[in-house]
């Protein structure tokens, strides 16, 4: 057995140059490990961005993402035609629920109906707020933004659907609160 | 040491889990569906393996004072490498896992492998020693999860195969489940009831040992 205390360096400058070698071999190291793996990183998360738009858009046309720079919530629009006309926008817009931000796809009609959505990246707990990925969940918001509002407190559920978000308030919360701001922002710009 | 012993500790004697009590955070959290403890399991046997391998290679490189950063450049690099290759080749189980994966960097039993084994052992008796203890790290978590998701949920989600979407659903549990086994509280009722398992099957095999020491003495006496 070695005892690196008896026969290591004493000199500063040669410890701090050891810890030095150590951290630029493993930066290099996951330099050449960062350029193999980032194009595909990108791929499927472009992947993801047009499965996610396509499955909220259903048969009609999605156009051009149009970055949103000055809201504090809304990242992009997407605009959705149905027979060349406009229908609504997919709204690319950022929540906070239990482990942080998450981005939202909001689907709403020009008159702030909410169409569909879908949960994008996010940091919620396996098993509990990751179940807001799961399909079905957002049906209890499809339908409201026009005259129903966005229900976003636990009370405003039915009973089926208040025991589903059970365990993960504050993904619920944030999934509504975004969806909320999204139909509110696609209503204003009418 | 024997390389057999060395290899099969981690995986009974001195699980991580529930025996040294190490990596119980990440455990607990990521221990709500099968495919989740195979995923970190692995992630976990990965940089075990790799972290020990390297800093029992460098472990006389590495100086004494800055001992503890060195480890844990060598296994946030690794650990690095593990979350890179999921976000590119296993985008769903990377999403799954979500932060999870990164928090494997503080992980106590990576950590307290480097400083406790792979620091002081040669470089083949570390590797080992990282395959058992990930090995035990994963069956740990496994026993867990499959708990937790089947009394939870009522399913068992394991990897979507062809047209197979990897969940078995347990009808009658799926519709009735007993939801608090998900929730955090029962990970910790499930991680505490297979513990006092544990303890009592230890218990009844010590009483076997030492009943059968003392007929030994006892035959020795005579004779």
């Amino acid at each position: 057995m070695s005892d690196p205390q008896k026969n290591g360096p004493k000199n500063l400058f040669e410890i701090g140059g050891r810890l030095a070698i150590i951290c630029t071999v493993a930066a290099i190291v996951l330099a050449l490990v960062n350029a193999v793996t980032a194009p595909i990183i990108v791929r499927n998360r472009e992947r993801e961005l047009a499965e996610a738009l396509s499955r909220i858009a259903e048969h009609r046309r999605v156009g051009e993402a149009i970055p949103i720079d000055d809201h504090r919530a809304v990242r992009a629009i997407f605009p959705v035609f149905e027979n060349d006309e406009l229908y609504g926008y997919v709204v690319r817009v950022i929540g906070v629920g239990y482990g942080g931000d998450m981005a939202v796809l909001v689907g709403a009609r020009l008159d702030g109906y909410v169409f569909a959505a879908t949960l994008m990246e996010n940091l919620e707990t396996p098993g509990l707020g990751k179940k807001a990925e799961a399909p079905g969940y957002m049906d209890k918001f499809v339908g409201t933004g026009a005259d129903r509002p966005v229900p976003t407190r636990k009370d405003q559920l039915d009973a089926s659907d208040a025991d589903a978000v059970s365990g993960a308030t504050m993904t619920f919360v944030g999934v509504a609160r975004a969806i909320e701001t999204a139909s509110d922002f696609v209503r204003k710009m009418e | 040491m024997s390389t057999m012993t060395t290899l099969t500790r981690g995986v009974y004697r001195e699980n991580p889990i529930f025996v040294i009590m190490l990596g119980l955070c990440p455990a607990l959290a990521v221990s709500t569906q099968v495919v989740n403890a195979l995923g970190m399991g692995a992630g976990v046997i990965f940089v075990l393996v790799c972290s020990n391998a390297f800093v029992s290679l460098l472990k006389d490189f590495i100086p004494e004072k800055v001992r503890i950063p060195a480890y844990i450049v060598i296994i946030a690099s690794f650990v690095t490498v593990v979350d890179l290759s999921m976000q590119a080749f296993a985008p769903a189980l990377s999403r799954n896992l979500g932060v999870f994966v990164q928090l494997i960097v503080v992980n106590c039993v990576i950590l307290g492998r480097a400083e406790a084994f792979a620091a002081k052992n040669t470089v083949g008796s570390s590797v080992l020693d990282g395959i058992g203890m990930g090995l035990g790290f994963t069956l740990a978590l496994v026993v867990i999860a499959l708990i937790r998701e089947v009394l939870g949920n009522g399913t068992i989600t394991v990897f979507p195969v062809g047209g197979f979407d990897g969940t078995f659903v347990i009808p009658g549990l799926s519709e009735q489940p007993v939801r608090i086994m998900s929730l955090a509280a029962g990970a910790l009722l499930v991680m505490g009831y297979l513990k006092g398992l544990l303890n009592v099957i230890e218990d009844v095999r010590a009483r076997a040992r030492s009943a059968a020491t003392r007929s030994a003495t006892r035959d020795g006496g005579r004779a």
